[in-house]
């Protein structure tokens, strides 16, 4: 069990727990432990035709994630696929300032119609969870040092924003919004 | 000029609110210096040699009396009495405390101004013609351009930590003053078919260790379309740019790596979703922006000759006004009006772009004064008032000598870009600015220097090129040679739209050595133009030999035991 913070799109931010769990496979780990897991997408890859996986899959036990380095535009077809199977994806940040992550997770929202979960992993940290919610991620699994609570504040800091988002569109004035809606 | 709106003001106020924030966590040590780094980055704040270095943006270069003067007021109480005009049209203060950063802040906030974005792994500060809206030669006034992009850019969730920093400048006049081909991405803009507004797209352009010209990848798109394409062109840089090697992390490599017909393909490609998610930028959202730049009430008035400036000028004042006039003011698109451009770089007494918080207050006072309370910070860290009646020139002139911003150097030999090196930056290699000094101190004699005409030395203390020694006629670049402070010359670089990267002549100088290097060089030109040729004309039709002989002349008389 650990901590995650769950921020849907029509709802507000909250602190709750979760059962499942991240799957960091070593070299020598040959098979996912039982349990709930997210695995990595690589892996996914390379044992998909394995049946015990698939109907792990089947049984809703494993989700995937993506790293930094993983080009989710070239595994379209797989993803779609995966959108019947997995109950999320997610996305590995290696180092906070690895912004690539970033474009992934827009990309699965928008060109990849991923419309299930987006957890962002990895070193989570609760200054950029903003940034994170904009641009398509609703989960975030929080590096275990960061201040949980003082995280559930940080969606809050700006009422306005000033590009369309997977979460809000810019912020016009209502007069130049109605003139914008209708032009 | 820009005002901001309620939402504007909402998201810097929220912003420095946010920085506050941070740094009391930080100060309580609950985030690590390497977690706050890019926090502070991306609100303006450098750790620099002695202190915090605060950066701030000004958008486009577009500035008001009201605002210079709270950055007088900056100057004054949180730094030491000065601050520095910078190459990308921000000014720096170099001895911030941390404490007083959120303070300084919400000081900018109250005047429209912030700092974000002004350095990290972000876009930055979008730059533009400091002569927009008022040159004689522009197809279109670019600032509401301009503006929508630096709305766009604030805060862009997606590219905040891009592989490295991404600048974008916009120009839209037949000369390029902007160094457009020296940005990530260049927008150039024109006029259509039935006056619609057009954008040619350069991308891959930088200096720094790897300089390059930035390349042509889309011609004639609508201007409603740019969100939408540059968020694909981000995108793909984003996802693909080189993060292993920070050296190799700009654009410009990715576009090197990929041809640029690839990379242009990919981003192509990107857009054809990037267009269908984005909403394109509407007439609505133009109009919003444009009506602030509209021109100010200008009075109708004749244009005004050479004689008739001539008669108000006492005798012996006419030989300094007439060279003045010849440098430092501009043709403008309204008749009897000009534009003035006010000398930051006075011989000898401070580096080049610094300004003491009086003169500041003192600039702002004649902005209000002569030119409709606003100004404008050029690329060669100078100052412009932007619309003077022509009859108030002689009268701005004789106030701008009292305050020693009225130098005739305008595109002269001393009229040096530096970056402030070794004295402020820890990344220095080498001094500037006592470089720029002693450059100055050499060729302080006017009559000679206006006769020498148009040459650019731009100088920077180490290869991450902040003077831009690379598109300097001739660079100065700093360079570290076990320990000692070497100076590494280079010929044959230019701007505008015959930018060039110059080449390195051959062996780096010491500090002493460099006002004599520059006076053969320049004696070299002037024994061998053609009649009204350039400098840089005179070095692209002979090529670097003469210059170079000239230059290590000494090294041969050494060789042959003269000296
Ligand atoms: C007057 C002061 C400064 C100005 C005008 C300035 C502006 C610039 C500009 C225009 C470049 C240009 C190269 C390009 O991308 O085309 C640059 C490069 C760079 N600057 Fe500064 N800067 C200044 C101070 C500093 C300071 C104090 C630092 C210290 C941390 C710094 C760090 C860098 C770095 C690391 C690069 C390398 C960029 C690359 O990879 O090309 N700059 N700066
Ligand atoms: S060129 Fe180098 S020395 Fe000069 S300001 Fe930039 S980083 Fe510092």
């Amino acid at each position: 069990m650990s901590g995650l913070i769950r921020f849907l799109r029509t709802q507000n931010p909250t602190l709750t727990q979760t059962d499942w769990q991240i799957w960091y496979p070593k070299a020598d780990d040959d098979h996912v432990p039982v349990g709930k897991y997210i695995i990595p997408f690589q892996y996914w890859l390379t044992h998909r035709d394995n049946h015990l996986l698939l109907e792990r899959a089947l049984a809703g036990e494993i989700g995937v994630w993506f790293a930094a380095t993983d080009d989710v535009i070239d595994h379209k077809q797989l993803i779609h696929a995966g959108q019947k199977l997995w109950p999320m994806v997610a996305v590995h940040f290696p180092i906070f300032r690895d912004g690539r992550g970033y474009s992934t997770a827009a990309l699965l929202r928008e060109r990849l119609a991923w419309t299930g979960p987006v957890w962002a992993i990895g070193d989570v940290l609760i200054d950029q969870l903003d940034q994170l919610a904009r641009v398509g991620f609703d989960h975030f699994v929080l590096r275990a040092d960061q201040d949980h609570e003082l995280g559930l504040c940080k969606f809050e800091q700006f009422s306005v924003r000033m590009q369309d988002s997977w979460r809000y569109p810019r912020t016009l004035n209502p007069i130049h919004q109605a003139e914008v809606l209708t032009a | 000029m820009y005002r901001y709106d309620e939402i504007d003001q909402s998201l810097v106020q929220e912003r420095s609110a946010q920085f506050a924030e941070q740094v009391v966590r930080r100060l309580k040590h609950q985030i690590s210096e390497d977690e706050f780094k890019p926090l502070r980055l991306q609100n303006g704040l450098y750790l620099q040699r002695h202190a915090y270095m605060l950066r701030v943006a000004i958008p486009y270069g577009m500035l008001s009396s009201a605002q210079l003067r709270t950055l007088a007021k900056i100057a004054k109480y949180y730094d030491r009495g000065y601050g520095h005009f910078t190459t990308r049209q921000n000014i720096q203060f170099n001895w911030i405390d941390l404490e007083e950063a959120p303070l300084i802040l919400e000081e900018l906030a109250a005047v429209q101004m912030h700092a974000i974005q002004t350095s990290g792994n972000c876009i930055r500060n979008i730059t533009s013609d400091p002569f927009a809206g008022v040159a004689a030669d522009e197809y279109i006034d670019p600032r509401p351009i301009c503006e929508l992009l630096r709305q766009w850019s604030t805060l862009h969730p997606e590219f905040a930590f891009l592989p490295r920093k991404f600048k974008i400048a916009v120009n839209s006049a037949a000369e390029d003053r902007t160094v457009l081909l020296c940005h990530d991405v260049g927008i150039e803009l024109k006029r259509g078919d039935q006056d619609v507004l057009l954008a040619n797209i350069y991308a891959g352009g930088g200096m720094g260790r790897t300089p390059m010209l930035a390349e042509l990848i889309k011609t004639d798109m609508p201007w409603q379309d740019l969100p939408a394409y540059l968020t694909a062109l981000l995108r793909v840089y984003n996802r693909h740019g080189r993060r292993d090697n920070i050296y190799k992390a700009r654009i410009k490599i990715l576009v090197k790596a990929l041809g640029v017909d690839d990379f242009a393909k990919q981003v192509e490609e990107e857009w054809t979703h990037t267009k269908i998610t984005y909403a394109p930028w509407t007439d609505v959202d133009w109009q919003r922006v444009a009506q602030h730049f509209t021109k100010p009430p200008y009075k109708k008035l004749p244009a005004l000759f050479q004689e008739q400036f001539i008669q108000a000028l006492q005798p012996n004042e006419r030989v300094g006004f007439m060279r003045w006039f010849e440098r430092n003011v501009r043709e403008h698109q309204v008749a009897g009006y000009s534009s003035v451009v006010l000398s930051l770089k006075p011989h000898r007494t401070q580096a080049p772009g610094d300004a003491t918080a009086e003169q500041m207050n003192a600039i702002a006072e004649l902005a209000d004064r002569y030119s409709f309370g606003e100004l404008r910070v050029t690329h060669e860290q100078n100052l412009v008032l932007a619309d003077v009646e022509s009859t108030q020139l002689v009268a701005l002139w004789q106030e701008a000598k009292r305050l020693g911003l009225a130098l005739s150097n305008i595109g002269l030999l001393t009229d040096i870009i530096a970056c402030p090196g070794g004295d402020f930056c820890s990344l220095a290699n080498a001094k500037s600015i006592p470089i720029a000094k002693a450059i100055q101190e050499r060729f302080d004699h006017l009559d000679y220097l206006h006769d020498v005409g148009d040459v650019s030395i731009n100088i920077s203390g180490c290869i991450n090129s902040c003077g831009h020694h690379h598109v300097g006629n001739i660079g100065i670049l700093g360079v570290d040679k076990d320990g000692e402070e070497w100076f590494q010359v280079t010929l044959g670089g230019a701007q505008g739209h015959e930018a060039a990267i110059g080449k390195v002549i051959g062996r780096a100088f010491l500090a002493d050595e460099i006002p004599a290097v520059i006076d053969r060089l320049i004696k070299t030109y002037v024994n061998e133009r053609y009649d009204g040729e350039r400098f840089i004309q005179t070095v692209w039709r002979l090529g670097l030999e003469p210059f170079k002989q000239a230059a290590y002349a000494d090294d041969a008389k050494e060789k042959e035991g003269v000296v």
